[in-house]
């Protein structure tokens, strides 16, 4: 087995393991009411913003040819997803419209301490970190989204499936949810891509598992935070 | 007319003042007083293309910082910058740079193994340590830059203008076969505007244009020092 397959392995195990952990665990056991379903889907929109903060800083440290692609992938995200005809942020406001969520929900929103303190620890990585350490640190949040690498459904897909399970609103009209079930899996083949090109060196592993390793570890600190004050809901 | 738009309107003077005193300064009189050899201009070309390099790198860090609609707007700036103009036909304008060698004799492999000016690494890294500031210091470090080379807002011609003037008096070298400078003449006319745009938005208390202000003044220092040790490149060769 070489290196960059080796890699590519470990990776995926990193992404199933993410839901076998206390934190995922408990953030998608916790029932839906309607109430929760509004809180999570306008935390998501701040999440979807503390992505874009990270993919530009990961962008400004990468090298130009690495820039291009996340600027394409940035093109779906920031400006228009051709799948949704509009971008992510948009999105997931729009879809906040079939659980009766109004824009100026989304507006005057505050992020909860827990939350604001993984967004501040992503936004460390993305800025402080060699950058194939910052890049996989972006992309293994969207490999953890993806159905082809994880097993059971990525994280999308298992909420949207709770969505329509425990509140009865059918998947394809949580418009965000279902666009990410694809767009991710697109995304995260694009972007492991480089790893192909960047690659050369144990060290290079190395760094790609580092940035991997504390992204998944803000991850399940974001996830059980979630939890938490969707618990918190009565 | 409302305390806002007055401070508007005066920040905006104060930083085109800002951007036509670079060219009294002694840097810029230096760099811009040179008589370009081809090896000059080669070498001039070849650490202009390390600067773009620098540019995309410090406006990604910007991108990551501003506010949703602002990252829209650099997002759009950066596709001329990155990759272009697809729709109109235009190339990214580290491919034009490198394409504009070829008039100075210049091969891609020069690009690439020519080592980076010394002095031009430490402006590399202050100007990101500057895209790294809270976003509005940082978008004015960046957008400061495309002012300066706007012929709109530069009495006497803009930068790329002006060495575009200088190959053209030195070496024959018309304007228009000097792809990169051309477009940088017309393209930052345009991209000079970005930072108006998101002043009217944003820069709506004194401590917000102050921050403009701030990272203006900052980049444009960074600016002359960065000038200033191109012209010792080019003043020492043949």
């Amino acid at each position: 087995m070489n290196m960059l397959d080796d890699l590519l392995r470990t990776l995926d195990q990193m992404v199933n393991d993410q839901f076998e952990s206390v934190e995922f665990k408990t953030f998608l056991g916790v029932a839906l009411t309607l109430e929760r379903g509004r809180f999570y889907v306008i935390q998501n929109a701040l999440y979807t913003s503390n992505r874009r903060d990270c993919w530009g800083y990961v962008q400004g440290g990468a090298p130009l040819e690495v820039k291009k692609v996340i600027w394409e992938h940035e093109s779906d995200e920031l400006v228009n997803d051709p799948r949704a005809g509009m971008d992510h942020y948009a999105l997931t406001v729009k879809q906040g419209e079939v659980i009766g969520l109004k824009p100026e929900d989304f507006e005057k929103a505050e992020v909860p301490s827990m939350v604001r303190a993984c967004f501040y620890a992503w936004h460390h990585v993305a800025l402080r970190s060699h950058w194939l350490a910052a890049y996989a640190a972006s992309h293994m949040l969207e490999r953890r989204n993806n159905g082809k690498i994880v097993k059971g459904g990525g994280m999308s897909y298992r909420v949207g499936k709770k969505f329509e399970n425990e509140l009865g609103i059918n998947l394809k009209r949580m418009i965000s949810l279902d666009v990410h079930v694809v767009a991710d899996t697109d995304h995260s083949e694009n972007i492991s891509e480089m790893f192909e090109r960047y690659v050369k060196t144990s060290h290079d592993c190395e760094l790609v598992l580092q940035g991997a390793r504390d992204s998944m570890a803000i991850d399940r600190a974001y996830r059980g935070a979630l939890g938490y004050y969707m618990e918190q809901i009565k | 007319m409302s305390n806002a738009a007055n401070g508007l309107e005066s920040m905006w003077e104060e930083l085109v003042g800002l951007c036509n005193a670079q060219f009294e300064s002694a840097p810029f009189r230096r760099l811009l007083g040179v008589k370009f050899s081809q090896a000059r201009a080669q070498h001039y070309s070849i650490q202009m293309a390390y600067y773009v390099q620098n540019r995309r790198d410090c406006w990604g860090y910007v991108q990551g910082s501003a506010p949703l609609d602002i990252k829209k707007i650099i997002w759009e700036h950066e596709e001329d910058e990155l990759v272009g103009r697809k729709s109109e036909g235009k190339q990214d304008h580290i491919t034009l740079a490198v394409k504009e060698g070829e008039v100075f004799g210049l091969t891609a492999e020069a690009f690439e193994r020519t080592a980076h000016l010394e002095g031009g690494e430490v402006c590399f890294s202050a100007w990101i340590r500057l895209a790294q500031q809270p976003w509005l210091e940082a978008i004015a470090a960046s957008a400061i830059l495309e002012m300066r080379n706007s012929a709109e807002l530069i009495r006497g011609g803009s930068l790329s203008a002006r060495i575009g003037g200088l190959f053209e008096r030195d070496l024959g070298i018309p304007m228009k076969k000097q792809i990169n400078n051309a477009e940088h003449v017309v393209m930052d006319v345009e991209h000079a505007h970005l930072l108006m745009r998101v002043a009217r938005q944003y820069a709506t208390t004194e401590s917000a244009r102050e921050a403009i202000l701030r990272g203006a003044r900052a980049s444009l220092l960074i600016d002359r020092v960065y000038r200033g040790h191109l012209a010792d490149l080019v003043e020492a060769l043949p």
